[in-house]
């Protein structure tokens, strides 16, 4: 995939809460690549997650462009931008099953060849045979894992990391970030990463904004 | 292990046993006194041999079947209207601020009695009614009303259409009450954003993502409307046919009719109310399953719209529709208390005459003094009830049993012409003459349900620490409960006080039926004179109705701010 398709591209960002500014960002990230943000608590991390992904709260006003593959898609609303969230929890849906979880994020196509694929997505992330388990009974790496599918399998242009990581124990959470990153990699998706961790910072090897460093324009 | 046995600390421990038997014995009394008389067995009247000839003459009853199917259909529908019509409202206006503006506008609908709703909605739907003269002659070009019969029609469209009305502002705040705790709003929040992300249309998104959460919360709720409007009395009273009516309409009918023979067949048809409810319930579990096993494969078939934007438009003209309808049915009301002559197809009266208003202000003072005093009596004893019933439940560190708390909603879950028939007969029977205590005690039964479910969430959430301060300061239970719990529970208790005064101002059936006549509040005031007195004094009548709970929230929201505001 030619890593221009899918960048994206933040132009002259400034954030304002209640008239007050928050921050501001100018920035781009190729496919395949992971932008990490960080910065203390409330520095607009996930504001700009939210900006990002159409859903900012309306106490928050934003000036600045968004183009994802040169195409403007600030006014595009979020459910047709094709950009995925993975949050620190993984809300998977406990009225459907692992396999309706990920069948969830699909898009429509036969209903064979999708449970084909949510199988052999299922066996790469070691999660054979979990079809038919309720998400609650999964661990909670289990279900970061399923929440991954999800978003994966839903084969967005752009996926954000909402502290992804942040409730996994610290074995768990290396494993996961590692199986997480290298999907990423893989499929050449454009990425953004929300942490307040430097290591996850350091294993997403990629370009590190910090967020408290822009608040003056 | 500390025994404290002051006086306080013994009423709270009996309280959650007073509040069931209070509860229970009336019903369960009320339903045995209507199962005897079914089966034939009536000593006052000489009727002491057991048979089904109550049934006969019930199932020979002209129009019967047409009156199961009225109750049934009009119940059903106008539930699942109203349910349909909140998804679309909630799904359409989710995370939007008009959702909050429409709580607003919709919350007071839901303290406006039943009597006075249907009153207002025949107002409106009327021949002569505001719509058609808004409307006449240059859109329908009559000169005249038209011959319709509105209200009143045999089909029960304007039960069902006078029954959603009520019923939406009910299911809405129920669901908006559910969807604003803690641990709901996050979840449903979250996976309302998964799913956008995932690139689901929003409403869509609502439907896939929220609605399995939320349901859950609102089904007992829809559980309940379904029973009371399978079984309601002022509506179908006022807005239904007489040829004939609903089966609740027609059972008060034979009790209150002075050949006292037909009250064994009442009887029979308040137990075939129950089955009717029964059946009424039944069929909606089974939409339910319906629902589910057709839904789950459509959650996961993929499609992101399902006419997203055609629903969106819907449902912004059914919202102002309703809306308008609200408003036109109060401005018509207004209009008809003061109209003097006013000829149709005329929008507006020939003159206003202040003469309604003060033929009825003259006619009222007791009428309002006696619905007054029962709402506070009954509310003040549900308030007491509720409130030591839950400080039992903080003392033993546990809450209500489930079996117990579904008690505190039985009376709402119980057909009421199915019982409080029962308990007019039991009273008869142990010769209890005290019309004011019945009357109290009729309005408590439904009062107390209403009260103790608007306090328990607030009560509940009481951070236990401040108590646990004072207690170690040396506060004995009732200083902590009164000087300590009490203040910080103000505005719930009074937001519960006035819900209570709502709900007994607008009790019909209990005071009709416990008062014997002998205490007549404004609600059967309202309904008496709507069945065939002047529109111009029903209007009036219909207006103090909604004013007296008004009053009282105002009160219940003004008191806080005047009394209880920190001051600096």
């Amino acid at each position: 995939m030619d890593p221009a398709s899918n960048m994206l591209s933040i132009q002259n960002l400034c954030i304002y809460k209640n008239e007050s500014h928050l921050f501001t960002l100018d920035t781009s990230v190729l496919a395949g690549e992971i932008l990490t943000i960080m910065g203390p608590s409330g520095s607009g991390k996930s504001t700009l997650l939210s900006w990002l992904s159409g859903m900012l709260d309306p106490a928050f006003t934003a000036e600045g462009k968004l183009l994802l593959g040169g195409q403007d898609i600030s006014q595009t609303p979020s459910h047709l931008r094709r950009i995925a969230l993975l949050f620190q929890d993984p809300l998977l849906f406990n009225h459907l099953t692992v396999s309706g979880n990920i069948e969830f994020g699909m898009q429509a196509s036969k209903s064979n060849s999708k449970k084909q694929r949510i199988s052999k997505a299922l066996a790469s992330v070691d999660l054979s045979g979990m079809e038919t388990r309720a998400p609650k009974s999964l661990s909670g790496g289990q279900q970061a894992r399923v929440a991954l599918l999800r978003v994966l399998l839903n084969e967005p242009r752009v996926i954000l990391l909402d502290e992804p990581f942040s409730k996994l124990d610290s074995q768990l959470r290396q494993a996961t970030r590692e199986l997480v990153f290298e999907q990423i990699r893989q499929r050449g998706l454009t990425a953004i990463l929300v942490t307040h961790d430097q290591s996850d910072a350091d294993a997403a090897a990629g370009k590190v904004i910090n967020l408290s460093n822009t608040r003056s324009a | 292990m500390i025994v404290d046995t002051s006086l306080f600390t013994r009423w709270v421990k009996f309280s959650p046993s007073i509040l069931i038997t209070l509860l229970i014995v009336p019903v369960v009394a009320g339903l045995l006194g209507v199962i005897l008389p079914a089966f034939g067995w009536l000593p006052a009247l000489g009727e002491e041999t057991v048979g089904l000839r109550g049934f006969e003459a019930l199932f020979a009853t002209p129009g019967f079947v047409k009156m199961l199917a009225l109750s049934f259909s009009t119940s059903f529908v106008s539930t699942f209207f109203a349910v349909l019509l909140s998804i679309l409202i909630l799904g359409n206006y989710f995370n939007s601020k008009l959702l909050g503006h429409i709580q607003r506008l919709l919350g007071p609908i839901l303290v406006i009695p039943h009597a006075a709703a249907a009153i207002a909605i025949g107002f409106l739907i009327a021949p002569s009614g505001l719509i058609m003269r808004l409307f006449s002659p240059w859109l329908s070009g009559a000169e005249l009303p038209p011959d319709i019969l509105l209200p009143n029609d045999p089909c029960g469209f304007s039960i069902i259409l006078g029954l959603t009305l009520k019923e939406l502002p009910f299911i809405l705040l129920i669901a908006m009450a559910a969807m604003q705790q803690k641990e709901i709003k996050q979840a449903i929040e979250g996976q309302y954003k998964v799913a956008l992300s995932l690139g689901y249309y929003p409403f869509t998104s609502f439907c896939k993502a929220v609605l399995p959460i939320l349901y859950p919360f609102i089904r007992l709720p829809i559980y309940a409307i379904l029973a009371y409007s399978s079984a309601s009395i002022e509506i179908p009273l006022i807005l239904g046919p007489n040829t004939p009516p609903t089966l609740a309409v027609a059972i008060m009918q034979w009790f209150n009719d002075v050949d006292l023979h037909l009250r064994i067949q009442a009887s029979a048809g308040a137990l075939v109310q129950i089955m009717l409810t029964l059946c009424v319930l039944f069929t909606w579990w089974l939409l339910e399953q319906c629902v589910k096993r057709f839904c789950l494969s459509s959650l996961i078939n993929g499609r992101r719209t399902y006419a997203d934007i055609t629903w969106k438009f819907l449902t912004h003209c059914i919202t102002l529709l309703v809306l308008f309808a609200i408003v036109l049915a109060l401005i018509g009301l207004v209009i008809w208390s003061f109209a003097g002559y006013w000829s149709f197809p005329k929008a507006y009266p020939d003159q206003l005459v202040t003469l309604h208003w003060q033929s009825a202000l003259q006619q009222l003072p007791e009428t309002i003094g006696d619905t007054i005093l029962v709402a506070l009596a009954a509310t003040g004893i549900a308030l007491f009830l509720a409130l030591f019933t839950l400080e039992a439940e903080q003392q033993r560190r546990t809450q209500l049993s489930s079996v117990a708390s579904l008690m505190i909603y039985l009376p709402l879950l119980v057909p009421s012409i199915a019982f409080l028939f029962g308990i007019v007969w039991v009273k008869e029977i142990i010769g209890v003459n005290a019309v004011f205590s019945m009357v109290v005690l009729g309005h408590l039964l439904f009062v107390m349900p209403y009260v103790f479910l608007s306090l328990a969430t607030s009560y509940r959430k009481l951070d236990l620490r401040y108590a646990n301060v004072a207690a170690s300061l040396g506060r004995s239970p009732w200083s902590v409960f009164y000087s300590v719990k009490l203040p910080q529970l103000m505005p719930p208790i009074l937001f519960s006080s006035a819900l209570g005064l709502a709900i007994s101002f607008s009790q019909y059936l209990p005071t009709l039926l416990l008062g014997g006549g002998r205490i007549n509040t404004l609600t059967t005031e309202a309904v008496a004179i709507a069945s065939g007195a002047s529109r111009r004094i029903s209007a009036v009548y219909v207006i103090i109705q909604l004013l007296l709970p008004a009053f009282g929230f105002i009160l219940a929201w003004l008191i806080p701010k005047l009394f209880f505001r920190p001051r600096y």
